[in-house]
């Protein structure tokens, strides 16, 4: 995976090292990269369905974090929620080309147990530990809501549909579509809370 | 419309909406705080879900390839970032003898930019005194004119038209009476074939006579109407055929009310 990065480099956040990037730092960007490049590959091959394509999403994705690092305004929200912004938009455009296919069928399936899950040796244990921790946090909290409405964040989040698409998909009326996505948002928080997420 | 549009905050915080349903959204949230309020709620909920999918660990050629394009890309921001100043320098040896000859050409174009200012200076104040003049020459025409006017007399002052903005005249007349006299000064005498015709208008304008106006642009009219010049509501001066017309054809160079 190459040679790690300045520990002090390490310790930034990663607004901080945002800030670098846009300055020209390349350092700053690997430290991203490691850091993040598990979750959003991850993340692109759910939405794509197919690793090599997910990897193009990936490379991409913090090409575009290279040349865009002015546009991040930390004020309008994290560095995760903009990278993964990024991700999904070019993931979301390589599912609609229609070139790939999602490897999961929307509902309660999650298979994702032949995939590459080995630990990012570079990564403290701490920190591991820590991000194993919300991850699962967040799965729990995903698992918890019901088939219908974790089916719409399932066709709306991971697979780019509109509430029209997804009314015109499941057969249901738009109505309950709506009722659905708030009462699935609204779920989701109250799972996290209980379970003391972080974030 | 608020119901619908609130019905909407749950995808635009998954990004699921069309662009025109993102702009009425937006365009709520700009006035409905609380709205604000409820779809960061959902945005924070959103915003955990790419970590609820299992992380991958990348292929090491992935980050090869991408830092290979950061290198190229420095390399290629390095390379433009030093040749604007090899070519500030080729600027600077080529263009300064032509500032130099540059800032002369403005001197000499303000120069003569000031002695057109002082030409149409003079232009102006020769229009001022021509005016004064013809102000003299009328008033001279009307002290001319036989004295002890009857109390009731008026006098209307006329002025020229856009044709004819210089022109300027005077109707003395008794508005009980058919008689009035016309003085006007600044119209230009007229091509042959073509005369000045007055006309005193109430409903359709009325001819009054032809008016002739000497080398200096000045005319005296006795006019004679039908009816009580009090009768007429304004009076005109157009340029028509020699030996005049039923009613006005050409262009009309005084109008004024009476």
């Amino acid at each position: 995976m190459g040679p790690k990065p300045e520990v002090d480099t390490d310790r930034l956040s990663d607004e901080t090292l945002a800030i670098q990037v846009s300055r020209g730092s390349s350092t700053a960007l690997e430290v991203l990269y490691d850091r993040h490049g598990a979750t959003v590959l991850g993340f692109a091959l759910r939405i794509v369905g197919e690793r090599t394509a997910a990897e193009d999403v990936l490379q991409e994705t913090f090409w575009r974090v290279w040349k865009n690092a002015e546009t991040f305004q930390p004020q309008r929200g994290s560095f995760t929620s903009w990278l993964f912004r990024i991700a999904r938009n070019l993931a979301i455009d390589v599912y609609r080309r229609g070139s790939v296919r999602p490897q999961t069928i929307p509902g309660d399936d999650d298979s994702a147990s032949d995939l590459d899950q080995t630990p990012d040796p570079d990564m403290d244990v701490a920190s591991q530990a820590q991000s194993a921790l919300e991850n699962k946090q967040i799965r729990n909290a995903l698992t918890s809501l019901p088939g219908a409405q974790r089916q719409i964040i399932e066709l709306a989040y991971f697979h780019g549909m509109t509430r029209q698409e997804i009314a015109e998909a499941t057969g249901e009326a738009l109505g309950t579509i709506h009722t659905r996505a708030r009462l699935a948002l609204q779920k989701l928080r109250e799972e996290l809370e209980r379970e003391k997420f972080e974030g | 419309m608020e119901n619908h549009i609130e019905d909407l905050l749950p995808f635009y915080a998954l990004d699921a909406l069309t662009e025109e349903e993102r702009e009425q959204v937006e365009a709520y949230l700009a006035t409905h705080p609380e709205a604000r309020t409820q779809l960061e709620e959902m945005s924070r909920a959103v915003s955990v879900l790419p970590r609820g999918v299992p992380p991958v660990n990348p292929e090491p050629r992935t980050k090869s390839a991408l830092l290979a394009r950061v290198a190229a890309d420095q390399r290629a921001r390095s390379s433009v970032k030093s040749q604007p100043s090899q070519r500030v320098n080729r600027f600077q040896s080529l263009f300064r003898p032509l500032g130099f000859a540059v800032a002369i050409l403005a001197l000499m174009w303000i120069l003569l930019l000031n002695l057109q200012v002082v030409g149409l200076n003079r232009q102006v104040t020769a229009l001022h005194d021509a005016l004064a003049a013809q102000s003299d020459s009328l008033n001279q025409i009307i002290q001319k004119l036989p004295q002890g006017t009857p109390s009731d007399t008026i006098t209307v002052s006329l002025k020229g038209t856009d044709v004819e903005p210089q022109a300027q005249g005077q109707l003395i007349a008794n508005p009980t009476s058919q008689s009035a006299v016309l003085v006007v000064t600044g119209l230009p005498p007229l091509e042959p074939g073509k005369t000045y015709q007055v006309w005193l208008i109430g409903g359709a304008p009325v001819s009054a006579g032809l008016l002739t106006v000497d080398a200096n642009g000045q005319g005296v009219l006795i006019i004679t109407s039908e009816e009580a010049i009090g009768s007429f509501n304004s009076l005109g001066i157009s340029v028509e055929p020699e030996g005049g017309s039923p009613q006005p054809t050409g262009d009309i160079v005084v109008l004024s009310d009476l």
